[in-house]
């Protein structure tokens, strides 16, 4: 490794300053989790890390907006969202996620901003964030702007951020009568990257389905949403349209053979898990024990 | 004190393990830590071709970088060893690449700096120049006509004598071609009811110790010392010293706890390259591997396993026929000792008249395999349990009762001819037959969740012809040292052992403590492996204690005091005046055997004693995924008398659960020689929740009466059963058969739909 400059603003506004809208040798460090594993295998060779450490006490609330959205700050350790009462009464499946995501020494020092920006398709929580709706708060010298979760992600490892520009806050929306589900599927041991990961975000009520939407990541060079999927689901919440919505999702799914699996076998665990997903969000029993794989 | 018939039952007791506070607390010692003044790192410098003639090494570049002390290179390395190849077996390794290259991954060149991450960074800018040469990587292939050549000529090393007829041997990858025949095969298996054949595979797997090896070396050039990360201090000496044209008392190796070894820290690792870099660069040197290097340096073998047995109308085997390829990769290590030891079992503890078995050592492209926690026999077991339930399940025969018609019991001849002697074949099998309670009603589950549950027995060797000897040193206040050379390297052997001494000197085990491993002053052991320390260790710690007892016994009665009433330290200072002096008690155990015969296999005597393990599972598979969840998982094993039963429990999980990691999800994926997923983010280990639910280990009531009140050997005996114990219970489950390891949902799932007829694409 060899030596670096690391910064420690104070500030958001003095460390949007420290970043290069063109080198990407600078970078700013959250938790550090993924970063110091990059920066060990030499993929990634830093010349300046703006350590965002001394930012933490103003970006670290969770607070209710009037409006029922939760803004949640971009330094929140990912402990602490799993552990917001908050968050377990507006959204329990992100604190659901957040009990599998890694483990409990990450979950300590990885951040909500860090876990978005590193744009790792196996993350647990951006198809879960999507399938909500969220957006996040994007800082820089130029402003401020938000950006869904869902358009965040350019490709593999990308997002739509410019170099110099910071994800300040995550805005999870009221979730009203939306209920949803999360599937991580491991395929080479309980605690491993996901082989694929499927959020279902159902609103209405009853068989009377407003709107679906039916992520998937993992298994995908970036999360994306299974419109075709979403679109059968209009037709109600039978057990034979899950299954041809289940169908659909195998079918437009873009999956990609890794370690995890073939992308024959991938497609297999698209149509079970869709199909599982979705009979946790709308309530089914018998589902809930075979949560994790 | 206590004379000979006294008991003061420090042996069955569950007394904690003396280190543990040290290890939770961060206190242990380990050779990973320690750093001595001066020293430089090295970083080694490694092969990107499997196979390849080397033409040249420019080390100019890297000599050049900011913060590097030197570059080393074979020619360095020659000038000090001039035939710098070691191995146990064969002198087929070089210290580093010489001529060619022989795996990816194989140490070219050694960059040695004060700071580990410019030494690091130096690495990458040594250029290597190779001519690529066809390389083999498949253990069948390269038995081949026309395969690629890995060694040109072989070099047997002659530290063991049953090897030396192989030497100069030429253009063959076959390095030992281990046979054993007994009875008439041909003629069992013309006359036979049923014939069965069939084929099994296994991968590599990583030894995974948490500390990875490490070496550091120093020397005053006249004498080198070595703090090594090894199970092994003795034979490092022996080798070290070989190398160098030493004599041996020039060598020192010590070593410290170990962070796991499991047969990855045998023999020689980085020893070797640690002493040259030292005596080259006149600075202390340490060679500290990372978990991803360890994937490049020793593995267990990949296999391919071909079983075919004759069972008659009665139901009984009548003939066996085993053929067993072990991968042994580009180097020997101890891999053809483990073709020949294990090979002998590989038709399983089974009664069976007419046996033919080859067991052959193959060299091929990739990284060098050795022994890992059972020596090949969890393996073994996999193969010949899978194929003995499968020919139950074909002639609609109970499993248990098959397993029942046929075991090899007690004062029956094995496959060898040597008279099965103290194992607990029929104990343990009935045991676990219980604990599965396998006549009771099972629930086989509904919808997509299919349930199972199997059952599997296998049997070991203990490793032979081996010698350990101990000091134990009575000081004048009445305690004592053990001075010995057994490692505990996580399996709690400075517990065991000093519970030994202490009921021998009938003293409290508090008094006792176990010296760590330091060739100057503790005496030689073959190594910390095989399951041998309790067995060899602890019997020469027996002996070297009750020598001392003996001595204390003589020096009571010659002052005249009362033998039983007289405290220990009042005997020294009656003698001395003071508190002085010592009593040492020393004792050396080599139990003997006798080598298999070269032409048929036999021997009258092959092992000491017999290690007997069985393992059943009641599985759950996800129909739609393939998915297996090991709900109850039971071992069983015969280890004789448990000197610290909690030590013999944990000893039989982590066994298990090795092994279940084994079966369940690794197995090292190679490209062109290159290990795709050479880290543990890929390469998965089991983790907490991987654990059964229900997790039942236990011993039977045995006992080994050649050794130490009565115990042998468990380290690993709970591997045995349990990767046929599981591929059993998921044929029982959804009547699909896993015959390759590992058991990937994926691979479930694609039988599960090659069953139904409607198989998933590729």
């Amino acid at each position: 490794m060899m030596s670096f400059e690391i910064a420690e603003p104070q500030t958001l506004s003095e460390a949007l300053a420290l970043l290069d809208p063109e080198d990407p040798s600078v970078r700013a460090i959250a938790g550090g989790t993924a970063l110091m594993l990059m920066m060990k295998s030499g993929v990634f060779r830093p010349t300046r890390l703006v350590s965002l450490r001394k930012l933490a006490d103003a970006h670290t609330r969770i607070d209710a907006r009037a409006n029922g959205e939760l803004a949640i700050g971009a330094l929140t350790p990912l402990a602490a969202l799993e552990d917001a009462p908050m968050v377990r009464s507006r959204a329990p499946v992100i604190a659901e996620t957040l009990r599998t995501l890694s483990n409990v020494r990450v979950r300590n020092v990885a951040t909500v901003g860090g876990h978005l920006a590193h744009a790792d398709p196996h993350m647990d929580l951006p198809p879960v964030l999507i399938a909500l709706r969220a957006r996040v708060a994007v800082a820089s010298r130029r402003g401020t702007r938000e950006v869904a979760v869902e358009d965040l992600f350019a490709g593999y490892y990308e997002t739509v951020l410019a170099r110099d520009e910071l994800i300040s806050a995550l805005i999870v929306p009221a979730q009203g009568e939306r209920r949803a589900a999360y599937f991580k599927c491991t395929t080479r041991a309980a605690d491993d990257w996901p082989a694929l990961g499927v959020a279902v975000a159902v609103d209405g009520a009853g068989s009377a389905i407003r709107e679906a939407r039916i992520v998937l990541s993992a298994a995908t060079s970036k999360p994306a949403r299974l419109r075709a999927a979403e679109a059968i689901l209009g037709e109600g919440t039978a057990d034979a349209v899950l299954a041809r919505a289940a169908e659909a999702a195998a079918e437009e799914a873009d999956v990609m053979a890794d370690g995890h699996g073939s992308a024959a076998y991938k497609r297999q665990l698209v149509r079970v898990y869709v199909q599982r997903a979705l009979r946790r969000a709308l309530g089914a029993p018998g589902v809930n024990e075979r949560a994790q794989r | 004190m206590k004379t000979k018939d006294q008991a003061t039952r420090q042996i069955g007791r569950s007394i904690p393990r003396r280190e543990a506070r040290e290890k939770v607390s961060g206190r242990a010692e380990y050779i990973h830590h320690l750093r001595l003044p001066g020293m430089l790192y090295g970083k080694i410098v490694r092969s990107t071709l499997a196979h390849a003639r080397l033409k040249s090494i420019d080390v100019s570049a890297a000599a050049a970088a900011p913060g590097v002390a030197g570059v080393i290179t074979a020619a360095d390395v020659r000038k000090i060893i001039p035939d710098p190849y070691y191995g146990p077996i064969f002198h087929d390794q070089p210290i580093l690449a010489l001529d060619k290259v022989r795996h990816v991954g194989e140490s070219v060149a050694v960059v040695l700096a004060a700071d580990p991450h410019l030494a690091e960074q130096a690495a990458q800018l040594v250029e290597v120049e190779y001519q690529e040469l066809p390389a083999v990587y498949d253990e069948v292939e390269a038995m081949k006509a026309g395969s690629a050549i890995v060694h040109e000529v072989l070099r047997p090393a002659g530290m063991f004598p049953d090897f030396k007829d192989l030497a100069g041997r030429r253009n063959t990858n076959l390095h030992l071609d281990f046979k054993l025949r007994r009875g008439d095969v041909a003629r069992a298996f013309a006359n036979a009811e049923h014939v069965f054949e069939h084929t099994f595979h296994t991968r590599q797997i990583m030894h995974t110790p948490l500390e990875p090896i490490v070496t550091l070396a120093e020397s005053n050039g006249s004498s080198v010392t070595l703090h090594t990360a090894s199970q092994m201090v003795s034979v490092v000496r022996t080798e070290i010293a070989r190398l160098l044209g030493w004599p041996e008392n020039r060598v020192r190796v010590k070593t410290a706890f170990l962070g796991g070894g499991f047969g990855a820290k045998t023999y020689i690792k980085v020893e070797a390259i640690a002493v040259a870099c030292a005596l080259i660069a006149r600075r202390p040197v340490k060679i500290a591997l990372t978990m991803e290097e360890q994937f490049y340096t020793i593995n267990k073998h990949a296999n391919t396993l071909r079983l075919k047995s004759a069972v008659g109308r009665d139901g009984r085997i009548s003939a066996r026929e085993c053929e067993v390829w072990w991968n042994g990769g580009a180097y020997a290590d101890i891999g053809p000792r483990l073709t020949q030891k294990t090979g002998f079992t590989a038709a399983g503890p089974y009664d069976i008249d007419n046996v033919h078995i080859d067991s052959y050592a193959v060299y091929t492209n990739l990284p060098p395999a050795a022994g890992l926690r059972g020596f090949g026999v969890p393996t073994l077991t996999f193969a010949y349990e899978s194929h003995t339930d499968m020919i139950a399940r074909e002639l609609g025969i109970d499993p248990l009762e098959f397993r029942r018609k046929n075991l090899l019991r007690e004062g029956r001849a094995q496959a060898t001819g040597t008279v099965m002697r103290d194992a607990a074949t029929e104990a343990v099998l009935e045991r676990l037959a219980q604990r599965m309670s396998w006549n009771a009603p099972f629930d086989r589950g509904s919808g997509s969740v299919r349930r199972g549950r199997g059952i599997a027995i296998g049997f070991k060797a203990s490793i032979s012809n081996t010698t350990s000897v101990a000091i134990v040193n009575v000081y004048a206040d009445g305690s004592c040292t053990v001075y010995c050379n057994t490692v505990d390297m996580g399996q709690g052997s400075d517990t065991a052992l000093a519970q030994i001494a202490a009921e021998a000197l009938g003293i409290p085990v508090e008094s006792v403590k176990v010296a760590h491993p330091d060739t100057d002053l503790t005496p030689y052991d073959m190594g910390t492996l095989g399951s041998r320390s309790t067995f060899h260790m602890g019997q020469a710690v027996k002996l070297a204690a009750e020598d001392a007892r003996d001595k204390l016994l003589a020096l009571a009665t010659a002052l005249g005091v009362p033998v039983e009433t007289t405290p220990i330290a009042d005997l020294f200072r009656k003698r001395y005046g003071m508190q002085a002096g010592n009593v040492v008690g020393v004792a050396t155990f080599n139990p003997k055997s006798n080598q298999p015969d070269h032409a048929t296999g036999l021997a009258e005597n092959i092992t000491p004693n017999w290690m007997v393990g069985g393992t059943g599972a009641e599985i759950e598979v996800d129909t739609e995924t393939g998915h297996v969840r090991v709900t109850r998982l039971v071992n069983i094993a015969d280890c004789g008398t448990a000197i610290n039963p909690q030590i013999v429990e944990s000893q039989l999980s982590g066994a298990a659960i090795m092994q279940y990691g084994c079966t369940m999800s690794e197995g090292i994926e190679f490209d062109a020689g290159q290990a795709t997923n050479a880290s543990l983010a890929d390469y998965k280990i089991p983790g907490i929740r991987d654990i059964p639910a229900v997790f039942v280990n236990e011993i039977v009531a045995a006992r080994q009466e050649s050794g130490p009140y009565g115990a042998k050997g468990v380290g690993e005996t709970g591997t045995f059963g349990v990767s046929a114990a599981i591929t059993n219970a998921i044929h029982d489950a959804v009547g699909v058969r896993i015959t390759r390891l590992p058991v990937t949902p994926e691979a479930v799932y694609r039988a599960l739909r090659a069953n139904s007829a409607t198989p998933l694409e590729e």
